[in-house]
């Protein structure tokens, strides 16, 4: 099974293209506890980007992150591009437990992916979730809460933040369209960067939401679509 | 037959159990010792007091006993699938095993009682056992022959019980003494008797009751024997020589017990749902391990991972188990999906996915817990927090209901609700301020409301367990960029009005 990373390795090459394909492990940080739905989505989108692929999702939660967080809501998830079908929940009670069953979730080659909530992986265990993930051809994230400056394998190291919503086209009272801003802290293949990501309505995924991030755009996608 | 277990004084004292009934405290179970001084079953205690002065007596507790019974009846799994407890006389209860063509395995009928006598005195079980053809007749032998182990010689029953007293026809004690009011004290005697006859001396039910004891004693009337659990459909067992004390004893004979169970599965083209490793222990118990399987499956190796993974650790060996025994306790026929296609003959990769996944679900559950895995099921409601189930896995994803409406749904869920306090400029609009988690929170933008009525048809509870009430949903902004679900539950001056509508936190938006 061809890694989803391969599949966008052309993208990789200009440092100042949001990656949009998936490494094998990337981590989703965030500084505030508050952020964590954005966190997720944007988790989610990375999980589902990979084309035409069918396989399930999994995801992992340990039981204090349950009480903190709320429980994943399949009906939310379903706009976010995880299709209720696809979705998989797995409740581990420690943290311990979750990442071994991460683990078994990405050598599987059952999942196209899979998420464990995390607030300190032993750098050991990110080593064995980028090679079970390398050998089940699925994406490994590791949402964490709070910044993480520790040594880990993941080759991406992401800091979200919610952002503003853009404008409702018909009610300019309502929240409008999702944005959050990803910080790319860490990557294998280039120097970090920062975009602000926008919620797309006809893939359930982010773009680049042109004008607002310092740097870091895709020209590509500024000619590509109108941002209201 | 009773154990009374190891609080019990020395057999040669007399030692009786009492039970308080109607009638005062009166002897519910008693020793030979007090047996031989002439005590009886259903004597009142002052009576026995009077007879034997030093008389030791102790309550007896018939729920603990049955239990006791029941497990030891587990154990006895190991001589054959079908155990029964039977209790039709109280205080006189024992087990059935059904043996029919099986007394072979263990050596022959003579060494099957010898080894079965021998493995409960081991464990401090006094027992006397019998085999019959029929379980009214090993009933009887069991219980009033001379020797503690008799057999009665297939065909020769009604020889063999002639000589027994009347009890043991298992009749109920008004029967029996009008019976000794004719002289008819043993089996024998009824023998040469008109049925007919037999039956309309004894009025009522009574009358039949001894005809059909006896017809059952003889095999004449079938009497089915009621497991103490439905045999396992499959199993594969291994007897130790010497008693395993060490889970790697355990472990390393468990690859040639789940591949003989495997080519029982596969002769029938069945794969087992629910597993259990059941050792034997040498002190009369058994200890097992379960594991469920979310998709039927045959091969060993996965059973193996399974067990493995669910901890054979876990397995409490005692002093040693002398038998270990893998069952499949439900199966299911593999569908014909199962026979996967190889890579390299053309076959998609996918066609295995399906299993992969199953055996990915089963690693998961057996660590984790069963229910740890699960999948989320649209169901017919429109209260948030009901209008999906989360069900245990299984490979195939639950059938879902088209999407009714694309209204944003919170993609994270507090379930129950957290209460929030607001500060809204219209009783009924949407907040302007609210307090969560005892942080202050600014809304900015907000969109609502999206009125979702109670579900009267159902009489569950709403929030705070007053009844349930309408919900004005609101998707509210702060001035941080956060994105939450509010909701205020209650409408003005209306519903319940003695309590004023509460606003909670139901999820967050990404």
């Amino acid at each position: 099974m061809t890694p989803a990373s391969l599949l966008h390795r052309s993208e990789a090459l200009n440092p100042a293209v949001f990656p949009r394909g998936a490494e094998p492990l990337e981590e989703v940080g965030t500084d505030t506890p508050a952020d964590v739905a954005a966190a997720m989505a944007f988790a989610l989108s990375r999980l589902t980007s990979a084309p035409q692929e069918t396989r399930p999702v999994a995801l992992v939660t340990t039981a204090d992150w349950l009480a903190e967080r709320g429980r994943p809501f399949a009906g939310g998830m379903r706009d976010w591009g995880l299709g209720s079908g696809r979705l998989i929940w797995v409740r581990a009670r420690r943290e311990g437990e979750a990442l071994w069953a991460l683990e078994e979730v990405l050598k599987s080659g059952a999942a196209a992916g899979g998420l464990a909530v995390a607030a300190a992986p032993p750098f050991v265990t990110t080593r064995r979730l980028e090679f079970a993930a390398r050998e089940g051809g699925a994406v490994g994230i590791l949402l964490r809460a709070g910044p993480a400056g520790d040594l880990s394998a993941a080759r991406r190291r992401w800091r979200i933040a919610a952002r503003p919503s853009g404008l409702d086209a018909w009610d300019a009272a309502a929240p409008g369209n999702a944005r959050l801003r990803a910080e790319l802290l860490r990557r294998r293949d280039g120097p970090p960067g920062a975009w602000d990501l926008e919620r797309d309505d006809e893939t359930g995924g982010f773009r680049v939401a042109a004008g607002l991030a310092g740097h870091g755009v895709d020209e590509g996608e500024r000619q590509g679509r109108a941002v209201a | 037959m009773k154990a009374n277990g190891k609080d019990a004084p020395s057999p040669d004292a007399p030692f009786a159990l009492v039970e308080r009934g109607g009638r005062g405290l009166t002897l519910h179970a008693l020793n030979d010792a007090a047996r031989s001084l002439g005590l009886h079953r259903g004597q009142s205690h002052a009576d026995a007091c009077a007879i034997a002065p030093h008389l030791a007596s102790a309550p007896a507790e018939v729920e603990r006993d049955l239990e006791t019974l029941r497990r030891l009846a587990l154990w006895a799994e190991r001589f054959s699938p079908a155990v029964g407890v039977d209790t039709t006389l109280p205080a006189q209860e024992g087990l059935l095993l059904d043996m029919t063509g099986a007394a072979h395995l263990f050596g022959g009928e003579a060494d099957l009682l010898k080894d079965l006598r021998r493995r409960l005195a081991r464990a401090a079980i006094p027992a006397r056992a019998a085999i019959a053809d029929t379980p009214a007749g090993a009933w009887a032998l069991a219980r009033f022959s001379h020797d503690p182990e008799t057999i009665a010689p297939p065909g020769h029953l009604r020889e063999a019980i002639a000589g027994l007293p009347m009890e043991g026809l298992r009749l109920e004690p008004e029967a029996l003494v009008l019976l000794k009011r004719f002289g008819l004290k043993q089996i024998g005697d009824l023998y040469g008797l008109p049925r007919a006859g037999l039956a309309r001396r004894f009025r009522g039910v009574a009358g039949l009751r001894v005809v059909e004891r006896l017809d059952q004693a003889l095999g004449v009337a079938d009497e089915p024997l009621d497991p103490v659990r439905p045999a396992p459909l499959y199993r594969a067992g291994i007897v130790f020589a010497e008693p395993v004390t060490h889970v790697e004893g355990v472990s390393w004979r468990l690859p040639a017990l789940a591949r003989a169970l495997s080519q029982q599965l596969e002769r029938d083209g069945r794969g087992v749902r629910r597993l259990a490793l059941v050792g034997f222990r040498v002190d009369g118990r058994t200890t097992a391990i379960q594991a469920s399987l979310s998709a039927p499956a045959a091969a060993p190796d996965h059973m193996l991972r399974l067990l493995r993974e669910k901890g054979l650790e876990h397995l409490d060996l005692g002093f040693g188990i002398d038998a270990l025994m893998l069952c499949a306790r439900q199966a299911e026929p593999m569908s014909a999906r199962q026979g996967e296609m190889a890579p390299e003959m053309g076959g998609e990769p996918q066609v295995a996915q399906p299993q992969a996944l199953a055996a990915l679900i089963d690693r998961l559950e057996a660590r984790l817990g069963e229910g740890s895995v699960r999948r989320p099921q649209a169901r017919e409601s429109w209260i948030p927090e009901r209008s999906e189930a989360w069900v245990q896995a299984a490979p195939e994803a639950p059938s879902q209901p088209p999407a009714g409406d694309d209204r944003p749904r919170p993609i994270l869920l507090f379930d129950p609700p957290e209460p929030v306090e607001t500060l809204a400029e219209l009783p009924d609009g949407a907040p302007m301020r609210f307090t969560w988690r005892r942080a202050p929170r600014r809304v900015v933008k907000s969109q609502g409301p999206e009125r979702l009525s109670h579900e009267w048809w159902r009489s569950a509870p709403g929030l705070a367990n007053r009844p349930s009430r309408t919900r004005d949903y609101y998707r509210v902004e702060d001035d941080q960029g956060r994105r939450y679900w509010l909701f205020r539950e209650g409408l003005y001056g209306r519903e319940d009005a003695d309590h004023r509508p509460s606003w909670w936190l139901h999820g967050v938006f990404a």
